[in-house]
């Protein structure tokens, strides 16, 4: 029997799980119906910035695509909504005045921007109507609002010092845009950045034409006529002015829907370890929306709120496709654990800044302290070179890295990411991770051992070389004639000249 | 110069040498101008000659006595009783209990005619080569694009025009060193970007601004590759025209690829975001652009979806067929170009013919004048041929042909077990190989100074190989032997003991396929003519591949879309890569009987990170152990800044408890049937004081 998927909300994590389940739509197990709030398939949010600063296009980011789905026999429903879910007839109503049978319901309704409290805005989260010259960044509409004023070159204000908003302040910048970027604490980044780690991404940001205004706190909107944003108030009357305002306050995860249908919700949409809704064996939910908990199970002590980062939401979308897979083909190959394990960077994530010029990378705890003893095995390792921003801190538990904090030192930063995630040991000495980012290679001084191999190709010593050149040899050709020296990849042949010439050089000396 | 122009028996480069007869001991060898070596050779070549009259050579047919040992019997009686042994195993278990395992070594003319003897004459299915070691994940991905797999689909000198050449898992400075001298051009430009998990030698190249060496962590190419064609398209780098004009498939791709955007590539590869953008925008300068794939990218359980990646990367540049741009892979065993053309894989019939095909099989059984049920079906591919050797329904009696499986195939301890389960083992071969001391018969063959044939290098050129001495008395070609047995099994068709005629027969039964030799005879090569397939009749062959069309019967290219798999957990083991060393050529059976060869690398050495040996109280030159649930290989440790340190490094050309197959996994390739070789994950311990006494 053909049982009915309906997937509510068309963002990145559901283009994952419904391009997993293609096997199944296309052999008739199931039948798709995706509902997406917004005018166009999936993309992907990551990217934003990218084309908010014109750097790309909105087909370029495009995950999903509409016709292929349909093809698949999906029913996609673009620029629509779920009113409300009849849990107890599994019916979904729609804001076409329609309503749709669910065997199962997988909820992805994703997260909205966080709407500051300021005087000015309107702060109805669920109907946001911002004034104009102030919006989010959180989908291809807003990415068109900012893409107006990066163009013109204007002034944007981005109000939040997080990752998102850094993001978009560095972009724009580099594409030619005044930036400003207004936030609490003394450096950006101030909730999960160590101190000597933020002061140094602080530099880092003002030499790329970013301007910080740090430790502020926003109070109101200056608007023009009333509706158009001019400046932003502090709380010490300073006024910050600009052509747009971006408010990059953070996300809130999507749940109104869940809540309505009386799911119980606490940051996000509560689901167990696999996925599934508390007390409702027919709805999963996936993605920013969810928070994993579930109560009953020992390894889920601490609870997985969302991260707002897609990795997570990835890695769920590919598991309960799988579980989906599994049991609707029967084959009971479902994946290999009957629970989403939490991955250790679901809890700790990897916050690593996209920008072309700043390099900085934050993951796990990073508060503990160089020189405090700690007695549960976390010892911290510290690299700092403010004059030339670079800073590294390596905060490890019995010698697996926990946490780190990376400026300015990208090789350094790429393996250390790629030691956090795998949980991996570090080495005993830690200043060799920072080798990577020395001097590229050192130049290779020439081979002074007589012993030391020239040619590689044909296996031939300096000392070789040199005896052919004690017994006449003056030219590479002669040398390679006589020993095969250079005969392979000829890539020796600057090495065997040097050798000849210091050679003929030291014979008229010695002979004085 | 007086003396004989011929190829070096090693590697697909087939550098051009000429061996001229000194006094009653082995030829000399000089390396020849030829556009491909430049008059370049390496050591091995150098040293190849040594091999012709060296004392271990077997030289009479060897038949395993109830003693265990090898005893010498007369041509006549060891020809007799593989006719014995077939007949029966046939009788008894039927033709598919007999198998044929071949090499990418072989002529063209001995792959031919293995194909076409194990069919007609042995009757099996159960056919399949060595290559699938080695180019097939490659070949799968280039069918699948192209329509067609020609290694290089240009002559190898194009690239001296290159401004960027990008080469992903290839460690030419050692596997083919005069090769390297055709990456000069790029290397001065500073655009050759190397991708290799170790600072190879070719990855050395790069230093002092010649270009950039990526270091992803193994098993994360596929990663890489994704992310690089994420920011062509994200940065508008991608060859909107061409990709409307020549390709099908873009708009999945494009979409497949969204979701890698630079920074996630470098927290799954460990490669810096900005190397990953660097290397996508220098590609995409124009100036000449080539990407080039070798074994280290291919030889991986998702190998076809990687070289498929590096093939979608070079069609959104608009590389491949266009001029002074390109996308290749590297063949590496001397024939593997040609070896894998004329019906030694299972799944193939001459020509690049698919066994599957009708008209394939009806244009074939006409050549041969069989009917075309007298052909069978697919065989199995090699790890699968192997995993049945003695099991019930399995290969039974096998016949091995320039192929080392003791050594060379994965998980090399079970393929030791099938071998002992076989009814009966031939083996042809000029040493005792180590699968040759397994063998009921070995049969001593040609070298390749010895022999006539034909040889079709990386980039598709056919070369002449030419005999310069004579053979030892009781060594014969496999020809004569395929020849002479067809006879005692009362074969259909003809099977021809001289290279010549097998060539003929082989153009015919190649004429109208994709790899289409029928314009191209021995005259014709002797004139010294460059002879790129497809070459039909009347044709002038085809040095340039895709000019104004692919393979395909729209004559565009597909970009098909591939995922890469999203978390590698860590296990707190390491990365096991495998690979070759310049002095050693496959499984060393030649390499390792050459003195000169030996004086550098004679001991199974594990090359590990001096960080990553501190943590495991390794000391250089300390006695390790390297192992998995599978085994365990015994080596040396050899500390070096040059791997990662979550990698560790193994030569394959070793036998015995060295041997690094004893820990690699059978497991394949879903496409191809490529095995794993590249990320085995292991561990690596001290080998205690007790232990190393035992062994």
């Amino acid at each position: 029997m053909t049982e009915q998927i309906i997937v509510v909300g068309f963002g990145p994590v559901a283009a994952r799980f419904i391009d997993l389940l293609e096997p199944v739509l296309a052999s008739g197990a199931a039948q798709l119906t995706v509902i997406g709030a917004e005018p166009d398939p999936a993309y992907n949010r990551v990217l934003v910035a990218d084309v908010g600063v014109g750097r790309a296009s909105a087909q370029a980011i495009s995950l999903s695509d509409r016709a292929h789905l349909e093809a698949l026999g999906a029913d996609v429903r673009l620029t629509c909504t779920v009113l409300r879910i009849d849990r107890a007839r599994r019916l979904i109503h729609l804001s076409d005045g329609s309503t749709c049978h669910y065997d199962r319901l997988v909820l992805a309704t994703g997260a909205r921007p966080v709407i500051p409290y300021l005087a000015g805005l309107n702060p109805d989260p669920l109907q946001p109507a911002l004034p104009l010259g102030v919006t989010t960044l959180r989908d291809l509409a807003d990415a068109r609002t900012l893409e107006d004023v990066v163009r013109r070159r204007g002034d944007v204000v981005v109000l939040g010092g997080g990752i998102l908003g850094l993001e978009a302040a560095l972009a724009a910048a580099e594409e030619g845009a005044r930036v400003t970027v207004v936030h609490h604490g003394g450096y950006p980044l101030a909730r999960m950045i160590d101190d000597g780690g933020g002061q140094v991404l602080a530099a880092a940001l003002r030499q790329h034409g970013v301007r910080l205004v740090s430790g502020a706190k926003a109070v109101g909107l200056e608007l023009s006529h009333g509706e158009r944003f001019t400046a932003l108030r502090m709380d010490d009357g300073r006024l910050v002015s600009g052509d747009l305002l971006l408010l990059s306050c953070g996300v809130r995860p999507r749940t109104e829907l869940a809540e309505g249908a009386g799911l119980p919700v606490a940051t996000g949409i509560l689901v167990d370890h696999s996925l599934q809704a508390h007390h409702d064996e027919f709805i999963w939910a996936i993605g920013d929306c969810a928070e994993v908990r579930c109560a009953s199970c020992p390894s889920c002590a601490s609870d997985t709120t969302p991260s707002g980062l897609i990795g997570p939401g990835w890695r769920q979308a590919e598991w309960l496709a799988g579980h989906f897979t599994g049991s609707l083909a029967g084959t009971g190959c479902a994946p290999s654990s009957s629970v989403l394990v939490p991955s250790a960077t679901d809890t700790q994530p990897v916050v690593m800044l996209k920008a072309r010029g700043v390099d900085a990378v934050v993951a796990g705890d990073t508060t503990a302290d160089l020189w405090t003893a700690h007695r549960n095995g976390t010892a911290v390792a510290l690299w700092a070179d403010p004059q030339h921003g670079r800073y590294v801190k390596m905060v490890t538990r019995d010698g697996v890295l926990v946490g780190l904090v990376c400026v300015g030192m990208p090789r350094t930063a790429a393996e250390l990411v790629l030691l956090f995630e795998r949980g991996s040991e570090l080495p005993a000495d830690r200043s060799s991770l920072l080798r990577l980012d020395g001097a590229d290679s050192l130049p290779s001084a020439a081979a002074s051992d007589p012993a030391d191999t020239v040619c590689r190709c044909a296996g031939v010593s300096r000392g070789s070389i040199e005896q052919a050149a004690v017994v006449g040899c003056s030219t590479v050709a002669e040398v390679s004639a006589s020993t095969r020296a250079g005969t392979g990849c000829g890539g020796c042949h600057g090495d065997i000249r040097t050798i000849i010439e210091e050679h003929f050089q030291k014979v008229p000396a010695a002979q004085l | 110069m007086s003396g004989t122009a011929t190829h070096c028996p090693y590697c697909a480069l087939q550098c051009a040498m000429t061996l001229t007869p000194s006094g009653s001991g082995s030829p000399e060898v000089t390396g020849r101008e030829f556009p491909t070596n430049r008059g370049g050779l390496c050591r091995k070549g150098w040293t190849s000659a040594d091999l012709l009259r060296h004392p271990d050579r077997v030289t009479e047919p060897l038949l395993r006595d109830d003693d265990g040992a090898h005893h010498p019997i007369s041509w006549d009686q060891a020809l007799e009783l593989i006719r014995d042994k077939v007949l029966v195993s046939r009788a008894r278990y039927g033709a598919d209990s007999i198998g044929v395992f071949g090499g990418g070594g072989l002529t063209n003319e001995k792959a031919y005619q293995l194909g076409k003897f194990a069919r007609l004459a042995l009757g099996t299915s159960r056919i399949d080569y060595n290559g699938r070691f080695c180019m097939s994940s490659a070949a799968a991905a280039g069918n699948r694009a192209f329509g067609l797999d020609r290694g290089l689909p240009f002559p190898l000198e194009d690239l001296g025009s290159a401004g960027t050449i990008l080469m992903l898992g290839s460690n030419t400075a050692d596997t083919m060193p005069p090769f390297v001298q055709h990456l000069q051009a790029a290397r001065d430009a500073g655009g050759l970007i190397v991708v290799d998990p170790r600072r190879s030698a070719t990855a050395e190249l790069t230093s002092q601004g010649r270009g950039i060496h990526l270091q992803p962590t193994p098993g994360t190419d596929l990663a890489l590759l994704l992310g690089l064609a994420h920011v062509v398209i994200m940065e508008g780098l991608a060859d909107q025209e061409y990709i409307q004009a020549r390709t099908r498939g873009y708009s999945a791709v494009a979409r497949s690829v969204a979701p890698w955007w630079p920074e996630r590539v470098q927290s799954v590869t460990g490669v810096p975001a900005q190397l990953v953008r660097e290397t996508a925008r220098r590609l995409a300068e124009p100036g000449g652009s080539y990407i080039l794939t070798g074994r280290g990218v291919e030889q991986h359980v998702n190998g076809t979806d990687t070289a498929t990646a590096a093939i979608n990367l070079a069609l959104l540049l608009g590389l491949p067929g266009s001029p002074r741009n390109g996308y290749g892979t590297l063949t590496g065993q001397g024939n593997g170009q040609g070896g894998r053309e004329h019906g030694q894989k299972a799944d193939q019939l001459p020509g690049y013919r698919k066994i599957t095909d009708p008209a394939a099989r009806k244009h074939v059984a006409k050549v041969w004048g069989v009917p075309e049920e007298a052909i069978p079906g697919p065989g199995l591919p090699a790890v699968e041929l192997l995993a049945s050797l003695g099991q019930p329904d399995g290969v039974r009696c096998l016949f091995v042909h320039g192929a080392n499986v003791a050594v060379s195939a994965p998980n090399a301890s079970s393929v030791i077990d099938g071998l002992r389960r076989l009814d009966f083992l031939v083996v042809c071969d000029f040493f005792r190989s180590e699968t040759a001391a397994e063998a009921d018969l070995i049969l001593p063959v040609l070298q390749w100074a010895e022999e006539e044939g034909t040889m079709t290098n990386l980039e598709g050129r056919v070369l002449r190989r030419r005999a310069a001495v004579q053979p030892p008395t009781g060594a014969r070609s496999e020809l004569w032997i395929m020849s002479r047995l067809a006879d005692l099994l009362d074969a259909p068709s003809s099977f021809s003991e001289d290279p010549e005629t097998v060539f003929t027969e082989l153009r015919a039964a190649s004429a109208g396929g994709i790899a289409d030799y029928s314009g191209i005879d021995y005259p014709l090569l002797d004139s010294g003519a460059a002879a790129y397939w497809p070459y039909p009749a009347g044709s002038g062959g085809t040095p340039r591949l895709f000019l104004d069309r692919f393979a395909h019967d729209d004559g565009r290219a597909v970009l098909h879309a591939v995922s890469a798999p999203l978390h590698t957990p860590g296990d707190g083991t390491l990365a096991l890569a495998t690979g070759r060393l310049l002095e050693h050529y496959q499984s060393g059976t030649q390499t390792r009987r050459v003195d000169d060869l030996l004086t550098t690398t004679s001991v199974q050495q594990l090359q590990i990170h001096p960080v990553t040996a501190a943590g495991l109280g390794v000391l250089d030159g300390a006695e390790v152990e390297v192992g998995n649930c599978r085994g365990v290989v015994a080596a040396r440790a050899l500390l070096t800044a040059a791997v990662r340190p979550d990698t560790v490094f193994l030569p394959f050309h070793f036998p015995g408890a060295g041997n690094a197959n004893l820990v690699t996994s059978s497991d394949t390739d879903p496409v191809s049937g490529m095995p794993e070789f590249k990320t085995t994950r292991v561990w690596v311990r001290v080998r205690s004081i007790e232990r190393a006494v035992a062994v």
